[in-house]
């Protein structure tokens, strides 16, 4: 069996139209004015959801689907934002706080309903949706059951549409994570397609860890500094969704082009309290009196660059068996979003989605962070990925 | 269990992503950000009061793969433009503003760079048809984040380092 990259293009587009949709209703029903941020698919098993999900408290509400498309959704507020959620809830509707609760069930509902509308059309079948069902946990729980257990199994695909508002923070997730058989079966197209055979989407997880741990490796060395892997996740992500996700703080750091099998790019980022950090630790003597970002955090950043993105593509080379090379470190300081703008451009030409495998290395405890993107040309990772060995 | 109803909230802000664009005919403030190589072009007829942003990533939709209209500059400046003529803009009367198209990164190919040709292919639709260009804020090495402001009519740009200018 093969998963045909263009099917799941397409699922992903309807799960951005839903979540638009839900956007909508959530915008109309508390007067807050909603914005999709982004829709992203990956590949994900127990230890991603454990990392992704880890140490927060959710308020979610659980919906299962039945028919043309067997899976669950939950839609996934943060505590926090789930209580002012219910304020906002509470002044447009005048109800009594006893009913904030199941409002929130309510608008979960909604938004489902929305969210589910394309997925029917597109199949031609009706999808049932059963009863809402309020949640509260801590970390992955807040996903069902058997959710975790298929992630235990044989990995889930996790859809996550992140909604944003505009003027207050009730940013929340959408997620949507079908019934893996069946999902697998929807994904296969044409032979002929741009396709990964099905057994070997395992090796994603692979290419995300061997890789970020690498380069996690090589920056303990390079400073003494403590490094631990926080997340690392391959997910399948329309282009233009990519700057959006990296957002629009300012970072420093480095962009590298990669030849071989396959091509692509590779940004390492760090904000620039961590870019100062890593640069001091790399000095003799342990400091620089350089005020801001200055040549000589440059100079370090580059150097640092360089051996993470050779530590992370030889990662890759190991679970490929290919050969990659990159180039020499082009060093920004600017917008996240705006330094990934040439970057989506260039894969602009050849392709609509992108493989994204973002990592985030925690440095010296919470002290620094470091994001590393990488973006391979999607038909030569496939390509890749295809003459691996079958595994067993 | 109360239904939960709300009439639609006043607006006055949109923001548009990479490949996306609106059309107003108020003054709701029409926002983009993350602009590198990427370009935003704001068009606006104040006769009509109709406004549109763009936020175009490619200089020609026969360079690429793709059909999104809104991701390239040589369709995505022609459907904004039909857009707003829709709701009552003519394109003679039409405004532009041109802003991104830097060159954050130095790529190895020797094409050119994708910001230098989208501010290229953006001006020769401009004259192309008709549109008078009245600000632009374009190469360079860095990225920008634009608000259009139809009221004015006015274009204001904000860099990372949080320098901010009016066009």
């Amino acid at each position: 069996m093969k998963v045909d990259i263009r099917e799941l293009g397409q699922f992903n587009h309807l799960a951005s139209l839903g979540a638009e949709r839900a956007a909508r209703s959530l915008s109309q029903l508390t007067g807050v004015q909603m914005d999709v941020e982004v829709t992203d698919v990956s590949l994900v098993t127990e230890n991603v959801l454990a990392e992704t999900f880890s140490g927060k408290s959710f308020v979610g509400v659980e919906l299962g689907l039945e028919g043309g498309l067997d899976g669950e959704t939950v839609l996934a507020f943060e505590r926090e934002r789930a209580l002012k959620l219910q304020d906002l809830l509470l002044q447009a509707t005048g109800s009594s706080d006893e009913l904030a609760q199941s409002s929130v069930t309510e608008l979960g509902n909604i938004m489902i309903g929305g969210f589910i509308d394309g997925w029917a059309n597109h199949l031609g079948t009706a999808i049932n949706m059963t009863p809402p069902k309020y949640t509260e946990a801590v970390g992955p729980r807040i996903l069902p059951d058997q959710a975790i257990q298929a992630a235990k199994n044989h990995g889930v695909f996790l859809f996550e549409s992140k909604l944003e508002a505009m003027d207050v923070d009730l940013d929340f997730s959408i997620y949507m994570l079908p019934e893996y058989r069946q999902f697998v079966e929807l994904l296969s197209g044409t032979e002929g397609g741009n396709q990964i055979p099905v057994n070997r989407l395992s090796a994603f997880e692979k290419l995300a860890k061997e890789g970020a741990g690498n380069a996690a490796g090589q920056i303990g060395m390079m400073t003494g500094l403590d490094t631990d892997v926080d997340v690392s996740r391959l997910r399948f992500v329309p282009l233009e969704g990519v700057p959006r996700q990296v957002g629009d703080d300012r970072f420093v750091g480095v962009v590298f082009e990669l030849k071989g099998l396959p091509s692509g790019y590779l940004v390492v980022l760090f904000d620039e309290g961590s870019a100062k950090t890593v640069a001091s630790s790399m000095m003799p003597g342990g400091g620089t009196d350089e005020e801001g970002v200055g040549p000589m955090t440059e100079g370090a950043i580059k150097e640092l660059g360089n051996i993470m993105t050779s530590g992370f593509i030889d990662g890759w080379a190991n679970v490929l068996g290919t050969s990659i090379e990159h180039t020499p470190p082009n060093f920004v300081h600017d917008m996240g979003s705006a330094i990934m703008s040439p970057v989506v451009g260039k894969l602009g030409k050849q392709q609509e989605y992108a493989f994204v495998i973002d990592s985030t290395i925690e440095i010296d405890g919470h002290q620094g962070r470091c994001d590393i993107y990488a973006l391979p040309n999607e038909r030569e990772l496939a390509r890749a990925l295809s003459a691996l060995p079958a595994q067993n | 269990m109360k239904r939960l109803d709300a009439d639609t909230p006043p607006i006055n802000r949109q923001k548009i992503g990479i490949a996306e664009y609106a059309v107003v005919t108020d003054e709701t403030v029409l926002i983009t950000s993350g602009l590198g190589s990427c370009l935003g072009i704001a068009l606006h007829d104040s006769n009509a009061m109709v406004s549109g942003l763009i936020h175009v990533m490619l200089p020609s939709i026969s360079q690429a793969r793709d059909s999104t209209p809104a991701k390239f500059v040589d369709t995505g400046l022609p459907l904004l433009i039909d857009e707003m003529e829709a709701v009552g803009a003519r394109a003679s009367r039409l405004q532009a503003w041109i802003v991104g198209g830097s060159e954050m990164i130095q790529f190895t190919a020797s094409e050119g760079s994708i910001g230098s040709r989208n501010i290229e292919m953006a001006k020769q639709l401009i004259d192309e048809h008709g549109l008078q260009l009245v600000g632009e804020d374009v190469g360079g090495n860095h990225g920008r984040s634009i608000a259009f402001d139809p009221a004015v009519p006015v274009l204001t740009i904000r860099t990372a380092d949080d320098t901010e200018q009016t066009i």
